[in-house]
């Protein structure tokens, strides 16, 4: 198979991440909403909103640097280019494939997507932007460690921190395989997703109340466009999540070739672990109260110690 | 079931039970706790199941369903409603920070998980990572009951800690006689009526939690 | 016929507890108490006989006395009569005080001799599991026990008794699961019996020593708790404090050696398994920090029933450090001494019993002229800590002094330096409390009612064994000690 075709995958199967994101928070919003007994907003909303951004002009803070401007588009950058690093529909096992990053450099691009979003909420100098940045980088300080433990776990036992051979080897093995570390590992992941993809108990994505904003308070100043390409990469970030703990715990269903009955059923399996994995955060979304901000570490102290406990016990 | 899966499904419910231990570690409040260890209790019951389907042995499911009815309802009922009946503050008052026990958990897991790897071919008489998680379960219980200071969290730790022996217990070749089982789980329930009733009476008597009583001394 | 004694014997305690629950007429209860602790008595010295003759017997499958059992067993026996017989006068006392309720009597009684059956079962087990289940039984119904006034103190005192041990004696069963592991993966699958110590003590040298080292480990902590060792000892001086004072006497005397009993037959096992390096070892340093902890707390303590509460903590230790020097002679030493300690801290609990309920205070310092007042309660305690302090001519002495011989012949010197040390300085606070306690004059408004003559019977048949143990082992005593000895270091 040459690198045409390898790019060719690539580049649909990342672009149907991100088109898929903003479904995702769609479906979350219309699970909680129902849960509730109310209607609803439709399951496009989240596509008619970026796309009323995106048709708006942009207000900027006096205060912000010119920099301030570049920040949404390089938040977004750094998050679509996760995506191609995921082996969302194909896993090429042993095929020949273009080396795009792995595990390590997914999670430092998040990582960096969090710093730009934190720069900006400072640069434009508002009260809620910096006090979002600041928690929005505490709640960061223990997740990321934690995922990483978590990740690495899984990729001790795969011999690669590479997510596409990762899920391909795993995807190889039966699905009872599982040892107590990985199911330390998917706790703590799912946990951290939580974190993450800025759900209640952590967050809550529908505040706008200012005081108990985390991630929201951070977009405080960005408006339009820019507003419309943070917002993108939130949606992208959360489905990122979502898919790399398919990838590493429920890798089945991956197609190897491009024959159009294997990719129905890739495809198949995507929406199924997508579905559930939505499901998991719209249900604990609806059912916990969000925590205090203070409480918050006690709450991903769980995660940690499971993501901890996951990679000693993978070692020992 | 063939013995090779078993040892896989025990493996999985191991770390299950690891996870809900932590789970009413990092609980902040009563009735989280009490439900942690109910589902804990069903979990054992499932590895219970699992091991009697793998190794033919019918005591094991007549103990995975005794656990079912006493140590994943009942007992829970008992504990709930000792609650309702004292009416107590149902936050957890811990008597170190939950982050610092959950730390201290992480240690004594790995601790427990070296200790059975140095042990080498022994394990080959218990199935799977049933020592280990049952010596860390027994470990994680007393911490809960050192580290909280209410009464029904201590029982709370102390059922978490049995059902470490039993899952152990359960794991050994063919698992211990019935006999024995039940005279344990006997033994378990008649304690834990006895701590209630302790409870009930100091509650009514002098209306602070028995385990906040330090009186005696030196 | 002897090998149904065997369940027996706690089966008719059991029932005879139950029955007390029909009765609400105390002398009645009294009455049964005195007989159903005698027949236990005698039932306990058939069980001998039977062993002495026969060697040892097992019935059921699960229940089996040998040489060391029925040493257990006949101290058992000897306490319960002894602790009936001062009941009589002690519960009379408190119902005049209105520490006791005339209606709930029957619960107290009851509970006494399941207490009393469990400790049997405890003893006379063949399978583990089954002295595990005992040893709990004895704490549940020994819980009740030390609460059973119903006071705050007494409360806290039982909370603490019932989940410190029981958390304790769960590391004991773990301990338990580990050895039977051990022994079922040495036969190869599951025979019958792969619970019972007989079968897993003929197997021992073909266990895994790394299995059985950890699971020591476990028991010696889990069982450790139950016998009050330090640093697990911290539900002893509370519940021997607060508990009604036969309890008392019954805890220390009888119930913290049966745990020394399953920590006996598991250091059987591990000594067989993985050498006797292993678990006197442990023994040692268990026996040393018991008494290293106990005699700062015995110094400086001012309530009678935590200073003889403090005093088992001492006296456990000193029996584990027997163990630990191990040999025959250390065994053997440990034997008698649990056999010695056993009746005397009975007997100066009852004794000190009686000074508290005539005093109406544990404060020793308020305790003052009790030979002038009650003469022969005076004596006696004068007598009891004297042995208890270690003093020939008393019983004590003798098997200290064994111990001691023990250490020597070991090598351990360093501990029994230590060890010297602490009883020296125990030896001194001992005396120097009680001297205040014994002489002087009373206050007027201490209670002067005569001694009664019943109790009294009850002291003096611990005090003779006491004095005759410390003059001279009886021949029978000695060949079941010796068998017992046999029986552990093989």
């Amino acid at each position: 198979m040459d690198n045409t075709a390898a790019i060719g995958k690539i580049v649909a199967q990342a672009g149907l991440l991100v088109l898929l994101g903003p479904l995702v928070t769609g479906f979350i919003q219309k699970l909680k909403a129902r849960l509730q007994c109310r209607q609803g907003a439709s399951l496009w909303q989240p596509y008619r909103d970026l796309a009323k951004l995106l048709r708006k002009g942009t207000v900027q803070s006096d205060s912000a640097s010119p920099f301030f401007r570049a920040i949404p588009v390089l938040v977004l950058a750094a998050t679509v280019t996760t995506t191609v690093m995921l082996p969302v529909l194909w896993a090429p096992a042993g095929a020949a494939r273009l080396p795009m990053g792995d595990a390590i450099l997914l999670l430092a691009l998040l990582a960096l997507a969090r710093f730009l979003c934190a720069i900006g909420a400072l640069d434009a100098g508002g009260a809620f932007g910096g006090m979002g940045a600041s928690r929005e980088m505490t709640v960061g300080l223990l997740v990321e460690p934690a995922m990483m433990m978590a990740v690495f776990s899984v990729a001790v036992a795969g011999g690669t921190t590479d997510l596409v051979h990762l899920a391909a080897r795993r995807g190889m093995l039966p699905a009872l395989a599982w040892q107590a570390p990985d199911l330390l590992a998917l706790f703590a992941m799912l946990v951290l997703a939580l974190a993450e993809t800025g759900r209640i108990p952590v967050d809550n994505p529908d505040t706008h109340l200012e005081l108990t904003m985390l991630h929201e308070g951070m977009l405080l100043e960005h408006s339009g466009p820019g507003l419309a390409c943070i917002v993108l990469a939130t949606h992208t970030k959360q489905i990122v999540i979502l898919t790399l703990v398919a990838a590493l715990f429920f890798p089945l269903g991956l197609a190897e070739g491009s024959e159009p009955l294997e990719i129905a059923l890739a495809g198949g399996a995507l929406f199924a672990k997508l579905f559930a994995l939505a499901t998991f955060l719209g249900l604990v979304e609806s059912s916990y109260a969000k925590l205090r901000f203070f409480r918050v570490p006690q709450f991903l102290g769980l995660g940690l110690v499971c993501a901890f406990l996951a990679l000693a016990l993978r070692i020992l | 079931m063939s013995v090779d899966l078993a040892t896989r499904l025990i493996d999985v419910l191991g770390g299950l039970l690891l996870f809900s231990t932590l789970l009413i570690l990092a609980a902040g409040q009563l009735f989280r706790a009490i439900y942690a260890v109910a589902v804990q209790s069903v979990f054992l019951a499932i590895a219970g199941a699992v091991l009697g389907a793998a190794t033919g042995n019918p005591d094991l499911w007549i103990i995975a369903g005794i656990t079912i009815v006493v140590k994943a309802i009942l007992l829970p009922w008992l504990l709930i409603w000792v609650v309702r009946r004292i009416q107590i503050p149902r936050e957890i008052e811990p008597v170190i920070p939950i982050n610092a026990t959950l730390g201290l958990a992480a240690g004594i897991v790995v601790l427990a998980f070296r200790l059975s790897a140095s042990l080498g071919p022994v394990r080959q008489a218990i199935t799977g990572n049933a020592l280990p998680v049952g010596i860390a379960l027994i470990l994680l219980g007393v911490l809960v009951m050192a580290s909280r200071r209410k009464a029904l969290v201590q029982m709370v730790g102390l059922f978490a800690s049995d059902n470490g022996i039993f899952f152990t217990g359960m794991a050994v070749s063919q698992g211990m006689p019935l006999i024995i089982e039940i005279g344990v789980i006997l033994d378990v329930v008649l304690g834990a009526l006895v701590m209630g009733i302790l409870v009930l009476r100091v509650r009514s008597s002098v209306d602070t939690d028995i385990a906040d009583l330090e009186d005696l001394r030196g | 016929m002897a090998s149904s004694l065997l369940w027996l014997t706690p089966l008719l305690s059991f029932a005879i507890g139950l029955a007390m629950l029909l009765v609400r007429d105390r002398r009645v209860l009294a009455t049964l108490d005195v007989a159903g602790s005698l027949v236990l008595l005698g039932l306990t010295l058939a069980i001998t006989g039977r062993v002495e003759q026969g060697g040892p017997v097992s019935a059921l499958g699960i229940f089996r006395a040998d040489h060391v059992t029925v040493l257990f067993l006949v101290l058992i026996g000897l306490l319960a009569v002894a602790v009936s017989l001062v009941t009589v006068g002690w519960m009379r006392r408190e119902l005049a005080r209105g520490q006791m309720r005339a209606e709930r009597l029957r619960y107290y009684y009851a509970l006494v001799h399941g207490f009393l059956a469990t400790m049997l079962v405890t003893v006379l087990a063949d399978n583990l599991g089954i002295l595990w289940i005992a040893m709990e039984g004895t704490t549940i119904t020994s819980a009740l026990l030390v609460g059973f006034h119903g006071d705050k103190h007494g409360l806290e005192a039982a909370w603490k008794y019932i989940i410190v041990t029981t958390i304790g004696i769960s590391f004991g069963l773990f301990g338990t699961v580990l050895v039977y592991g051990a022994a079922a993966h040495a036969q190869g699958g599951v025979l019958a019996g792969a619970m019972n110590w007989s079968s897993i003590v003929a197997i021992a040298p073909r266990l895994d020593p790394g299995i059985i080292r950890i699971g020591f480990i476990f028991v010696m902590v889990g069982y450790g708790t139950k016998a009050g060792l330090a640093p697990v000892h911290m539900w002893l001086p509370d519940a021997h404090s607060q508990a009604p004072t036969p309890v008392s006497a019954l805890l220390s005397g009888a119930l913290i050696k049966c745990a020394l009993f399953g920590i006996i037959r598991f250091h059987t096992i591990a000594r067989a398994a993985c050498g006797p390096a292993f678990s006197q070892g442990l023994l040692l340093t268990f026996g040393l920090v018991s008494v290293v902890v106990a005699t700062p707390f015995i110094l400086a303590q001012y309530d009678l029933k935590r200073l003889l509460g403090y005093s088992s903590v001492e006296h456990v230790g000193i029996i584990a450090l027997g163990l630990g020097f191990g040999g025959r002679l250390g065994t053997y030493a440990a034997l008698l001494h649990v056999i010695n300690h056993g009746v005397t801290k009975a007997l100066v609990f009852l004794v000190a019993g009686d000074a508290i309920g005539r005093y109406g205070t544990r404060d020793m310092r308020v305790i003052r002229g009790l030979l002038g007042i009650a003469p022969v309660a005076g004596t006696l305690l004068l007598m009891g800590v004297f042995s208890l302090a270690g003093t020939p001519p008393f019983s004590i002495f003798i098997s200290e002094l064994m111990i001691i011989r023990a250490g020597i012949a070991a090598g351990r010197y360093v501990i029994l330096a230590v060890f010297l040390f602490a009883v020296v300085t125990i030896f001194a606070g001992f005396i120097h409390r009680v001297g205040q306690m014994v002489f002087g004059t009373a206050d007027a408004s201490v209670g002067r009612e005569p001694e009664a003559r019943l109790p009294v019977l009850g002291l003096l048949l611990l005090v003779a064994a006491m004095v005759l143990l410390g003059v001279y082992v009886p021949a029978g005593l000695d060949r079941v000690l010796a068998h017992a000895t046999e029986i552990i270091v093989g």
